[in-house]
């Protein structure tokens, strides 16, 4: 039988708390909970066949419900879902091998906390608005060539499609720039992505000490107070699943 | 992954995020609803080969990866116009290519029957390929 990974756990001294909490905790498929220690790390795992392994909805809440349960005792590295090997023995020399890193990865996270801020609107309705302003003179016109002709005035089309562009992308990194500075007193690690949808223009993941979710719910009011036509959510704790940095040999 | 969470029977559940995961948000439930729909039942951009289909499937494949060329390659060439070093004729030339590359696009399109929402892939928690 295969063995599936959930998380890699930082127990401590603390394998008989971790045992306790497995018991009647149940994985994908509700199969049983089992850890397996090297040191002071675990791998928390679940008896699966391979082939029996479908990466579904009901299986990932599955899989999520226990990292989150986790998480909630315990200083975890999430794995990703599907993360199978074929023994016990395996596993142990696995963590052995990457001790040090997954070491590392633990430290980083270690009583801190994922968040996610999603900045949404219509990018869209923002290239209409810089369309406008650029009706209104307030953007030059690309001078491309005395002689007109089709082509050129489809590049000249092209053209004017992607200065919008640019500009929506500096208007964002200005955004970005003011979260960072906003967020600064609470010592965020942020990640940010932009464009992740036409609407989410801004995704942006940070690192948080767990005890500081008030103050962070007060910090984000503000900033929508000053983005008032911008819409923001705020969402978390969750278990670190974009701070995992570890390549496993 | 992290859209996905946690569903305690006492809390409500938007798309699978249960709401007390939700410190924060100046938007409605179904605009909510929406945006975490977009992440996590993306069905237009999700790769669906089957014996049925196994042509209109790869023509969309192949179309997604044609096309995130070519829009690369326009991207680079309005750097270039915009750098102002192209003399007028090889604007006319770079004109001529960028729109006949979109027309011979839309006629590919059309003959597998695809749109441009069709054209793309979902990477997951990296989202759209464009």
């Amino acid at each position: 039988m295969d063995q599936m990974i959930y998380s890699i756990v930082s127990v401590k001294k603390k394998q008989r708390e971790l045992n306790t909490l497995l018991v009647g905790m149940k994985g994908v498929s509700g199969a049983d909970l089992y850890a397996v220690f090297c040191d002071e790390i675990t791998a928390v795992v679940s008896n699966i066949k391979r082939t029996s392994l479908v990466a579904d909805r009901s299986n990932a809440m599955d899989y999520a419900r226990v990292i989150e349960t986790l998480a909630q005792k315990f200083t975890l590295l999430p794995v990703r879902f599907g993360s199978v090997m074929e023994s016990t023995e395996m596993i142990i020399r696995m963590l052995g091998r990457n001790y040090d890193e997954i070491q590392s990865n633990l430290r980083k996270v270690e009583n801190k906390v994922e968040f996610g801020l999603k900045v949404l609107c219509d990018s869209e309705k923002i290239k209409a608005e810089l369309r406008a302003k650029a009706e209104a003179g307030t953007i030059t016109e690309p001078a491309l060539a005395s002689q007109k002709s089709i082509y050129k005035d489809y590049l000249y089309e092209k053209l004017k499609e992607h200065r919008f562009e640019e500009l929506l992308l500096a208007q964002i990194d200005t955004i970005i720039q003011d979260i960072t500075n906003h967020f600064a007193h609470l010592k965020p690690i942020h990640k940010f992505q932009k464009m992740a949808t036409t609407t989410n223009i801004i995704d942006d993941v940070f690192l948080l000490e767990k005890e500081k979710k008030d103050i962070l719910i007060q910090a984000v009011e503000d900033l929508q107070t000053q983005y008032a036509d911008l819409h923001l959510l705020l969402t978390g704790p969750w278990p670190p699943y974009n701070f995992v940095d570890l390549t496993i040999k | 992954m992290a859209a996905i969470q946690l569903c305690r029977s006492h809390h409500k559940v938007i798309n699978g995020m249960s709401e007390n995961k939700i410190l924060f948000n100046s938007g409605s439930p179904d605009e909510l609803s929406e945006e975490i729909g977009k992440f996590t039942s993306n069905e237009e951009s999700r790769l669906k080969l089957t014996p049925d289909n196994a042509d209109s499937g790869l023509a969309k494949l192949v179309l997604t990866l044609v096309d995130l060329i070519r829009k690369l390659v326009e991207k680079q060439a309005m750097r270039r116009v915009d750098g102002g070093s192209l003399t007028e004729d090889e604007i006319e030339r770079l004109g001529e290519t960028l729109m006949k590359l979109e027309m011979k696009m839309e006629e590919l399109k059309k003959h597998f029957n695809l749109t441009d929402r069709d054209l793309n892939l979902n990477l997951g928690p990296l989202g759209d390929l464009m």
